[in-house]
């Protein structure tokens, strides 16, 4: 049984290198904490940095000001304690369904007498049995995300890095992989940083659910989701309890989806 | 509705249709060229003496394996420049793979080395030719280095290039799954830079036959370059043409191994070309 990690964002700033050479801000001094194995969804408008936060707590990139760090240290570098379901597809083209799902153990150089069974339940888990030898042009877009999910989770990562996950599936599926995520997250404790933009599946799964401002990203509001666990994701959604907690961090979230859509009809104009 | 997908064998049956369309036409293409040029060399409008003649090529060829060439057998001859090419072609292509994978892995080794890659690449590599003559003697090792010095620049242009435009976000996701740098280098950008390197093999294969002739031209004891260079200092086309044959041969077989060997490796990739239902 493997351990969440604390993890603490202190006053982070990014920028970037835009294509005509100036500077472009994607995080503001930001500021939040989750403690070991909490569940934490980010959401907030497209383009306003959730993605870059993650990147920044992965070690792929480093922050430009302030410091990410887990359990105290800061992050310089990748670290295999974290695992990470990236928003776009990250599959590796040459291997076969069963080889990307058994990657990980492979890289970390485990026995393949003992992954191997683990990569066959892993591969029934996210439905893709009979598909093992297929390579990933071969899949649908949903069947690639799925093998992405099994080849993160397999790892049974102490920090995981969930970049819209679940976007690409459809509803059955969703519900399924959401309740093998619960299960995985309950019995493994590990820390969970999930980025959605939807609003319904982040209260069902998360702990808190943090919204950040229109970009640069700031925390514009942290709630703490109060809800009974071990929660049913497919029927939590109709309680009144449920709609009241929807209808407070809408009321907060569409402020800043509203900033952000403005910005992107006045942006062509403004050069 | 009824499901009237073509069956497998339908399918089979307009692939081979196609397929012996194309051969035919190929055929016939053949067919007017060659019969043209022997028709024309026939009527002394070209005149054989300069330009030969079809069916004095196949002449030549019957002579030289019934009775062995000016410098001995024709398949012994055969023999060494194709080993001088495939030698010089394997060095080539392992020693560009590891240099341009290294050097892509480590960009400050590459930016050390930079400015020598470039000048030794602006020589024209013809000359090394004379040099290695001069150098490694007559015999076959100056023909494999030169084979090798042709072959080399193309793979490991590629194979760098192949190496630089992995993708990031694979490389990520591979250090994040636990590789190591060497299995980064060997699992992912290795496997991705494989398009890279097999479409430069495809080229280096002539170049690696024209590196193996060109120092038989120079100077060397037998191969099919000194069997061009004879025939020429005697006048006889014929015998150009016939030792060209022989090469072109070589060249279309060396071809169809590359290939197989490209469906081979990079069978992970959506066909381009694919073989069912269009
Ligand atoms: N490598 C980069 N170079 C330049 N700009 C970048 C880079 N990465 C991100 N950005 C910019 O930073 C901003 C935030 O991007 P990010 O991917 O974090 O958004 P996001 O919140 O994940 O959006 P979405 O919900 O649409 O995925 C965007 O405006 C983007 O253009
Ligand atoms: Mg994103």
């Amino acid at each position: 049984m493997s351990k969440g990690v604390h993890v603490k964002f202190s006053n982070v700033s990014k920028r970037f290198r835009t294509p005509k050479g100036d500077w472009y801000q994607a995080l503001k001094e930001l500021n939040f904490e989750i403690q070991p194995g909490e569940f934490v969804a980010l959401v907030g408008p497209t383009g306003c940095g959730k993605s870059t936060a993650l990147t920044l707590l992965a070690g792929l990139e480093q922050s430009s000001i302030g410091e990410v760090s887990v359990d105290g240290t800061a992050v310089k570098d990748i670290d295999i304690r974290t695992g990470f379901v990236f928003q776009h597809d990250a599959t590796f083209p040459w291997m076969s369904v069963a080889n990307n799902v058994g990657a990980g153990p492979k890289f970390r150089g485990l026995d393949p007498k003992e992954y191997r069974p683990l990569v066959q339940k892993w591969i029934a888990k996210v439905g893709l049995v009979g598909f093992e030898k297929h390579y990933p042009h071969q899949l649908s877009g949903g069947m690639k995300k799925r093998v992405a999910l099994a080849q993160a989770l397999i790892n049974e990562p102490q920090l995981l890095l969930m970049d819209e996950p679940f976007s690409a599936l459809d509803v059955q599926t969703r519900s399924i992989m959401t309740d093998e995520l619960m299960t995985l997250w309950e019995t493994t404790g590990s820390t969970v940083l999930f980025v959605t933009h939807d609003l319904e599946e982040a209260i069902a799964l998360a702990d808190r659910v943090i919204v950040l401002t229109a970009g640069p990203a700031q925390v514009k509001a942290d709630f703490k989701i109060e809800l009974a666990r071990p929660r049913k994701a497919r029927e939590i959604r109709f309680t009144e309890e449920f709609l009241k907690i929807y209808q407070n961090i809408w009321e907060v979230l569409r402020d800043e989806v509203d900033i952000a859509y403005q910005r992107q009809l006045i942006a062509p104009s403004e050069k | 509705m009824a499901e009237d997908f073509l069956s497998d064998a339908e399918i089979k049956r307009k692939q081979t249709k196609h397929r012996i369309n194309v051969h035919s036409l190929q055929l016939a293409v053949a067919v007017a060229l060659l019969g043209s040029w022997q028709i024309l060399a026939d009527k002394k409008i070209l005149d054989p003496f300069f330009y030969g003649r079809p069916s004095g090529v196949m002449h030549q060829l019957g002579v030289w394996i019934q009775h062995g060439t000016s410098i001995g057998s024709i398949w012994v001859n055969a023999w060494v420049t194709l080993y001088e090419a495939t030698y010089g072609f394997l060095a080539g292509v392992i020693l560009g793979i590891i240099f341009g994978v290294f050097l892509a892995r480590n960009p400050t080794a590459a930016e050390i080395f930079a400015p020598y890659i470039k000048v030794s690449n602006s020589i024209p590599r013809v000359v090394l030719g004379s040099i290695f003559v001069l150098w490694l003697g007559l015999g076959s090792i100056s023909k494999v280095a030169l084979a090798f010095v042709l072959v080399f620049f193309p793979v490991f242009f590629n194979a760098f290039q192949g190496t630089r435009e992995a993708d990031n976000k694979l490389i990520a996701n591979a250090r994040l799954l636990g590789a190591s740098k060497r299995q980064v280098t060997t699992k992912i950008v290795f496997p991705s830079a494989l398009s890279w390197i097999t479409a430069s093999m495809h080229v280096s294969f002539g170049f690696a036959l024209i590196g193996a002739i060109v120092g038989e031209f120079l100077g060397a004891q037998r191969g099919l370059g000194l069997l061009i260079a004879t025939a020429q200092g005697n006048f006889n086309p014929n015998g150009v043409y016939a030792a060209m044959l022989l090469i072109a041969i070589m060249a279309l077989t060396a071809e169809w191994l590359i290939t197989k060997l490209e469906d081979r490796l990079l069978k992970w990739r959506p066909t381009q070309v694919s073989g069912t239902e269009h």
